[in-house]
């Protein structure tokens, strides 16, 4: 079957990297194409080129067997290429609907928007979708990513595409959200759209994917189908080497008690949580997208400081009214969110990892840029962040680089307690492999991490002890030997079944 | 090396393009000069040159801190406003409480910094936007200084307090070497220490700068309490350079310290901006004036050239960005 889409021979260069060398891609109508690669392996770059944000040096791409130039999203969108991409671009004040049909609304007979007709539009895709339970006057700053994640393709269908790009749309997803999300791309499948999937997580690639081609160092090597290849020779291919262990954790002595929180509530978010996370020890923090996971992680971090409960660290009471004062005591949080959250993107590497440590980076008053410098290279090191230096932008990064700066910037302040929300949203097998291991390594030298994942696998394979949300409250604690998948999530959903 | 890159002496994306602006400016500003020069011999002399800058002390200085609120995303509006209030309570506390003039000085100081930092209590812990919020002041601190005024100038002042304003020290005048130490102070400021960092921090993505621990509120509180206090400074050159106090002095002031600012490249988005940038920028707007009038074009003609200048200067930057293609 001649393909929709063909890319030949595509290369691409940014100042001090080779992004692309050469690379050869397809899309079939009715199929889902994976795309694999380690972080920074060239697939959002890919991915740019056939949603015309990017052109390349040199190459071509194909569509319906016609040559063609895409100079820009806009022209990729007419030409029926959708993209939803690593890091969300939904306008947050705006509504559903409004998101969805921004820039090619319907129109009245005098220009004007149509939003009426709009919402009906949106009401009607989303129902294509078997979407129903969204409310396309909400705006889309008060959606979970979840819901965020269908808007963004209810907004590429309404556009009426062929191919749909999706750059790694479940990592910031739940189990019940990526069933949900897999429903929508089989249907679209079957109506026969063309689906381009980015996603490290090999489950839900051999769950989803007809074919999977693999990327590295910016080069083509491979396509499989796969029915046909397996998770060990696409792991090969794409990191050219074997990983053995996929959860290295190791039994480290457990101490005392670093943070203990008692009773904490914030007024309609949480509801009286008690919980203690011992040195040496990994909790993790397991519930659906809304039980307040991250909101409990940002109480105790001072982002959002509590209305009523204590919280101690290292047995001593605080009061923790902001993030400068939870810094101060030894508390680190790598949030969720990298984009908005966590990096200030036109910045530096250099300067995002020292903005945690600014204050005792400074000689008097002033930045130690020696000092600085030291540390940007440390940790470009450590985590093997792959970057032309540290004098790059943080923006410019892969996504998975960038979350390794954040993890960076955090354990730059030498904390007694690190709190992580989704650590390893976006990160490839191999670097996921290693944080884990660090996760270890730190735990063994009497860190206290509390760890929130929505990856099961992840959240069992890590933690000491399971701890599980559900709206605003905690409702088990699991030792390790009890945490199996059928405990944590009967416990995640119990009433959300009921309800 | 890459410590050895003199770009990494300033953060973020933009920085090759800023020096790229600051020498479109540089570039325009030596055009301006040799144009206003041709256009008449009263121009380009040592005298009128070394008067402008007497002249431009006032709007350079507020400047200074403006930089940095625009750095972060924020303005001041109501900078003219605490001026004028400045200027009133030097010269009530004087004439109608009968303190020491220095301590009247002094008082007019602390009441600039005073207002500056209620205007940044209430956008750092009301939330208030920095428009609505020194929108609001620029009427109420303008209404408490025709309140305090009831209309009357006070004069009289002793010859010592004339120093500042139209004294000269080897040849320069005074206000004008206080305006060239605090430049270097603020770009060094901005430019070095954890706090320039923190601005540039704060105005690319405040959320991001929250969660890294930085004392964002205590930071934007501080550079607001700045503005407010070199206000009052500025107020204090004002009073001296004229002898007399006046409570409409400074009116419109925010309007030339934003101009000077913006067009020195400094975003209104916020997160990016250099001192070097406003300095040109105020030598720029300052020539300009004086240039334009000295060949006889009217006030209002002045006002449409700056305007011009200002909006040509940002679409020059803007297509420098757009074919660097930066985001
Ligand atoms: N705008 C840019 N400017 C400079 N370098 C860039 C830019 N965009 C990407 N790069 C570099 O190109 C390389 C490929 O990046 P890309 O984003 O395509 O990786 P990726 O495969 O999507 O990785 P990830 O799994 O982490 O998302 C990286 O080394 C990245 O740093
Ligand atoms: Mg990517």
């Amino acid at each position: 079957m001649e393909p929709v889409l063909r890319l030949q021979d595509v290369s691409k260069a940014f100042p001090g990297v080779q992004a692309l060398r050469g690379v050869q891609f397809d899309v079939r109508a009715g199929e889902v194409h994976a795309l694999l690669g380690e972080n920074g392996a060239g697939k959002s770059t890919l991915i740019k080129i056939v949603s015309g944000v990017y052109r390349p040096d040199s190459g071509s791409i194909v569509l319906d067997g016609q040559p063609v130039q895409l100079h820009s999203p806009h022209e990729a969108q007419r030409a029926g290429i959708a993209t939803i991409y690593q890091e969300l671009l939904l306008f947050p004040e705006l509504t559903v609907a409004e998101n969805i049909f921004m820039g090619h609304a319907p129109r009245r007979a005098w220009g004007g928007i149509d939003w009426r007709a709009a919402a009906t539009g949106a009401r009607q895709i989303l129902a294509s979708l078997d979407i129903h339970d969204l409310d396309v006057e909400a705006p889309v700053g008060a959606l979970s990513v979840g819901n965020r994640q269908r808007v963004e393709i209810a907004k590429a269908l309404s556009q009426k595409a062929r191919i749909l790009i999706m750059d790694e749309p479940t990592a910031a997803l739940t189990q019940a959200d990526v069933e949900r999300l897999f429903a929508i791309v089989r249907r679209l499948r079957e109506r026969g759209v063309g689906v381009v999937y980015i996603s490290h997580r090999m489950a839900e690639v051999f769950a989803l994917a007809d074919r999977v081609t693999v990327l590295r160092d910016g080069a083509y090597v491979g396509t499989r189908d796969a029915a046909q290849t397996g998770e060990g020779e696409l792991i090969t291919m794409m990191v050219g080497r074997t990983i053995d262990q996929l959860f290295p954790k190791s039994d480290v002595p457990i101490g005392m008690p670093v943070l203990e929180v008692e009773d904490l509530s914030l007024a309609g978010v949480l509801d009286g949580v008690s919980l203690t996370v011992r040195a040496g020890e990994i909790v993790g923090l397991a519930g659906l997208v809304g039980s307040g996971r991250s909101e409990l992680a940002q109480t105790i971090f001072g982002i959002a400081p509590a209305t009523s409960g204590t919280i101690r660290v290292a047995g001593e009471l605080v009061r923790i009214d902001s993030a400068a004062t939870a810094t101060r005591l030894g508390i680190a949080y790598v949030p969720e969110d990298r984009a908005t959250q966590g990096l200030i993107r036109p910045m530096r590497i250099r300067e995002n990892l020292s903005l945690a440590v600014l204050g005792e980076l400074a000689r008097r008053w002033f930045v130690d840029r020696a000092a600085e410098m030291r540390l940007a290279e440390d940790a470009i090191r450590r985590f093997s962040i792959r970057a032309p230096g540290p004098e790059q932008i943080v923006g410019k990064l892969s996504g998975g680089n960038q979350q390794k700066v954040v993890l960076g910037k955090w354990l730059a302040t030498k904390p007694r307690v690190l709190i992580m929300d989704e650590p390893t949203r976006g990160i490839d097998v191999g670097a996921k492999a290693e944080i884990h291991r660090l996760m270890t390594e730190l735990a063994g030298q009497g860190l206290a991490i509390l760890m929130i994942s929505s990856e099961l696998p992840e959240v069992l394979g890590m933690s000491d002890r399971v701890l599980v949300m559900r709206e605003g409250r905690l409702v088990a604690e699991l030792p390790r030997a009890d945490a199996t998948q059928e405990a944590v999530a009967s416990a995640m959903m119990r009433t959300a079944k009921a309800a | 090396m890459a410590t050895a890159d003199p770009r990494a002496a300033m953060p973020g994306r933009l920085h090759g393009l800023m020096l790229r602006h600051e020498m479109v400016l540089a570039a325009i500003l030596v055009a301006a000069l040799f144009v206003l020069s041709l256009q008449t011999d009263r121009f380009l002399t040592t005298d009128n040159l070394l008067n402008q800058g007497r002249l431009m002390a006032e709007i350079g200085l507020i400047a200074l801190p403006m930089t940095y609120i625009i750095i972060t995303a924020g303005i001041d509006l109501s900078v003219g406003s605490i001026m004028g209030l400045c200027a009133i309570m030097l010269g009530y506390g004087w004439k109608n409480l009968g303190l020491p003039l220095e301590l009247s000085i002094a008082l007019s100081l602390l009441i600039g910094t005073i207002a500056g930092a209620v205007n940044g209590w209430f956008i750092t812990r009301v939330r208030v936007p920095p428009l609505i919020m020194t929108l609001a002041t620029l009427a109420l601190y303008r209404g408490l200084a025709e309140g305090i005024s009831q209309a009357r100038s006070v004069r009289g002042y002793p010859d010592w307090f004339f120093v500042l304003g139209q004294g000269e020290l080897l040849g320069v005048p005074t206000q004008l070497w206080l305006l060239l130490v605090a430049t270097v102070v603020a770009a060094v400021v901005l430019a070095r220490t954890s706090f320039g960092r923190m601005l540039y921090a704060i105005g690319s993505n405040e959320t991001a700068a929250r969660f890294s621990g930085l004392p964002v509120d205590r930071c934007k509180i501080a550079i607001y309490a700045l503005s407010g206090f070199t206000a009052g400074l500025a107020a204090w050159i004002f009073v001296s350079r004229v002898s007399t106090t006046r409570s409409d002095m400074g009116t419109g002031v925010e309007l030339d310290v934003i101009a000077a600012v913006v067009l020195g490249g400094t975003s209104i988005f916020g997160g990016t901006g250099t001192i070097l940038g406003t300095a040109l920028g105020v030598v720029l707007v300052q020539l300009l004036k004086n240039g334009l009038a000295l060949t006889g074009v009217k006030g209002d003609a002045t006002i449409v050239v700056i305007g011009s200048v200002l909006i040509l200067s940002i679409l020059v930057s803007n297509w420098l960005r757009a074919r660097r293609g930066v985001d």
